[in-house]
C-alpha cells in the first residue's frame, strides 16, 4: 500500500464539484483507495463518500492506495490534488 | 461502507421544488450537463420550498447548506444541488429544516432557498437533482414538464 498526506488548498474544500472530479479520477484507477480525514475514513471511488468526509481547506487527507498498480496511482493521485483541489 | 442487497425493483423520485423541470444535459454547468456526478434532472424553481424527492436518510447536508445528500430507502445515493456555484453565498439564503441521519418521507420539507436573493447575487437558481451511484441503476426515465414539489413525478428508475 502506498499512502500520502495532502493538505486542501481549494477555498471552498471537497464540495460537489471537486468532490466528483477527484471521484472521476479515482474510478479511472485499478487500485482501491481509502481516503482519511477528520477521523473518517470513504472509499474516493464513491462520491458520497467523498462529501460525508465534509472535506475543508486546510484539512488534511491520508490517501491509502492500494493494489497492483499502487504506485504509478498513488503518483496521479498527488498530481490531481496539486492541479485541483 | 454499507452494501445493500435488495430484491431488484424499481421506483419513482417526485420533484424536489416546485417549477420547470429541465433536462440534466441542459444544465448551464458541465459537471451536471456531462453526467460527472450521475445522471436525474433539475428544475428551476418558482417556489423556495425544497422537499424531499424520495424517501430516505438525509446523510448529507454542505456545511454552506448549497447541497444535499439523501440515502433512499432503497440504496439511491440522491444529490440535490440548490443552484449553480452557490457554495459562494457561504449560506446565505438557504435554511435547512433537516438534520443529517434524520429520515424524511417523499415530500417531507428539506430546506428552504431565496430565489430571489440567489438570482440578486448573479447565481442561477437551477437546482439538479441527480442518482450518483448509477451503477445501482439499470434504466432511468427523466420527465419534463411543470413540476409540483413532492407530488409529480420527474424520474422513473429500475434497480
Amino acid at each position: 500500500m502506498q499512502t500520502f498526506l495532502y493538505k486542501v488548498k481549494a477555498s471552498d474544500g471537497l464540495h460537489a464539484r471537486p468532490a466528483g472530479l477527484l471521484v472521476k479520477h479515482a474510478q479511472a484507477m485499478s487500485s482501491n483507495i481509502n481516503l482519511l480525514s477528520n477521523g473518517k475514513s470513504g472509499n474516493a471511488k464513491r462520491l458520497f463518500a467523498v462529501m460525508g468526509l465534509n472535506i475543508r481547506q486546510n484539512d488534511e487527507i491520508v490517501f491509502e492506495i492500494d493494489g497492483p498498480a499502487e504506485e504509478t496511482d498513488c503518483k496521479s493521485m498527488k498530481e490531481f490534488c496539486e492541479a485541483n483541489i | 461502507m454499507k452494501w445493500f442487497h435488495k430484491s431488484k425493483s424499481g421506483g419513482l423520485i417526485v420533484a424536489q421544488q416546485t417549477g420547470t423541470i429541465v433536462s440534466i444535459q441542459e444544465v448551464p454547468d458541465e459537471m451536471f450537463s456531462g453526467k460527472i456526478l450521475g445522471d436525474g434532472m433539475a428544475i428551476i424553481p418558482t417556489e423556495n420550498k425544497v422537499v424531499a424527492p424520495v424517501s430516505g436518510t438525509v446523510v448529507q447536508i454542505a456545511k454552506t447548506l448549497h447541497a444535499v445528500c439523501i440515502e433512499s430507502d432503497d440504496g439511491l445515493e440522491i444529490l440535490i444541488h440548490l443552484g449553480l456555484d452557490t457554495v459562494k453565498l457561504n449560506g446565505k439564503g438557504f435554511v435547512s429544516h433537516v438534520c443529517i441521519g434524520q429520515h424524511v418521507a417523499a415530500g417531507e420539507p428539506l430546506m428552504d432557498m431565496d430565489i430571489e436573493l440567489i438570482k440578486q447575487e448573479g447565481l442561477q437558481t437551477i437546482t439538479p437533482c441527480i442518482i450518483t451511484n448509477m451503477d445501482q441503476v439499470k434504466q432511468l426515465t427523466a420527465f419534463t414538464g411543470h413540476a409540483s414539489a413532492g407530488e409529480t413525478p420527474v424520474i422513473q428508475y429500475s434497480l
